[in-house]
């Protein structure tokens, strides 16, 4: 019996589902150039476990474009051998420069990913809320590692430090960013439809309460303060949104390689 | 910055594939940190699916006989 199965016209839902697949694809892969590359043997199998559930994750997302109508104008690009689309970060266009790039990303992006997820627990979209719940499942080590070594290096102190820092401090404006701006259309009609359960500015309150307490304990500065009337992290830095490509989820590479 | 990376903090790992049956050791891992001795011995002893594993730190073990 031959069906023509029926696609869903949503150009929001198919941006967003394109870009995690795309980041989570990237991530992972960067991920597993440290497999063999890591400060110990410990730190190589955990970064070989979490490449494998990264490119797992951008496995179980990327079939989800084909159910889309907006995957009718360019069927190569939703397959994840023949796309040539890629919008991941301009941060993961090259390979990482060091440990701390792993660290960095493994604490501050993947957590960012893990924070929409979170959000689509509930999703009205059935495919996402049910690989939603697998992926939080599995982030939970990631964000442990994350944690751990970001507290690692930062007690260490010196140029360790400064060298995650500066890490830090090249991922950070993009991973908020990442969110879209507070009144992004496509985020916005996530949240409109169910999809997601908070619009942008909630997403980027609720990733700050995630992370900021770990960058504090290790004294790492970032433009943030904690409103003692909202109790809640604040941003203290306008968000480089004139160099934001809406498209790709991304800054331009310009911005990120300065 | 190698040092930094490196630790000195051994953990034994512990765990079992059945209730019935106790707990022993199947390896060591080293971190400094507690939580990143967990991550580690999750990823590294991965081979069964255990229903119980514990990480031991080799510093606390009292030695009570020693030949």
């Amino acid at each position: 019996m031959n069906t023509t199965p029926t696609r869903t016209d949503n150009s929001a839902l198919f941006a967003v589902l394109s870009s995690l697949a795309d980041n989570k694809q990237a991530v992972g892969r960067r991920y597993a150039y440290w497999c063999n590359g890591a400060p110990a043997l410990e730190a190589a199998v955990a970064a070989a476990a979490m490449a494998q559930d990264e490119l797992g994750h951008a496995r179980t997302l990327y079939p989800l474009l084909d159910d889309f109508v907006q995957a009718e104008a360019e069927p190569a690009q939703v397959v994840p051998e023949t796309r040539t689309l890629h919008y991941h970060l301009a941060f993961l266009d090259y390979d990482f420069a060091g440990w701390s790039d792993f660290v960095a990303t493994n604490f501050l992006f993947d957590t960012a990913l893990t924070t929409f997820f979170e959000a689509a627990q509930n999703s009205t979209y059935e495919p996402l809320r049910q690989r939603a719940r697998k992926i939080i499942q599995e982030e939970r080590i990631h964000l442990i590692h994350g944690e751990g070594w970001v507290r690692r290096l930062g007690k260490s102190g010196g140029s360790v430090k400064r060298t995650l820092a500066a890490s830090l401090a090249r991922l950070w404006h993009e991973t908020l960013c990442w969110f879209g701006p507070d009144d992004d259309a496509v985020m916005q009609r996530l949240y409109q439809e169910g999809v997601i359960d908070a619009p942008p500015a909630v997403l980027r309150t609720r990733y700050l309460h995630k992370v900021m307490p770990t960058l504090t304990t290790v004294g790492f500065a970032v433009p943030t303060t904690f409103g003692e009337t909202t109790q809640q992290w604040e941003i203290t830095e306008a968000l480089p949104w004139s160099e934001w490509d809406s498209v790709g989820r991304r800054l331009h590479a310009s911005v990120v390689d300065a | 910055m190698s040092e930094a990376l490196t630790s000195d903090a051994v953990w034994q790992v512990y765990a079992r594939r059945k209730y019935d049956e106790p707990l022993h050791e199947i390896g060591n891992v080293m971190a400094d940190d507690v939580e990143l001795a967990k991550v580690y011995a999750r990823s590294i002893y991965d081979e069964f699916s255990w229903v119980e594993m514990v990480i031991i730190p080799r510093a606390s073990i009292v030695t009570v006989i020693s030949s």
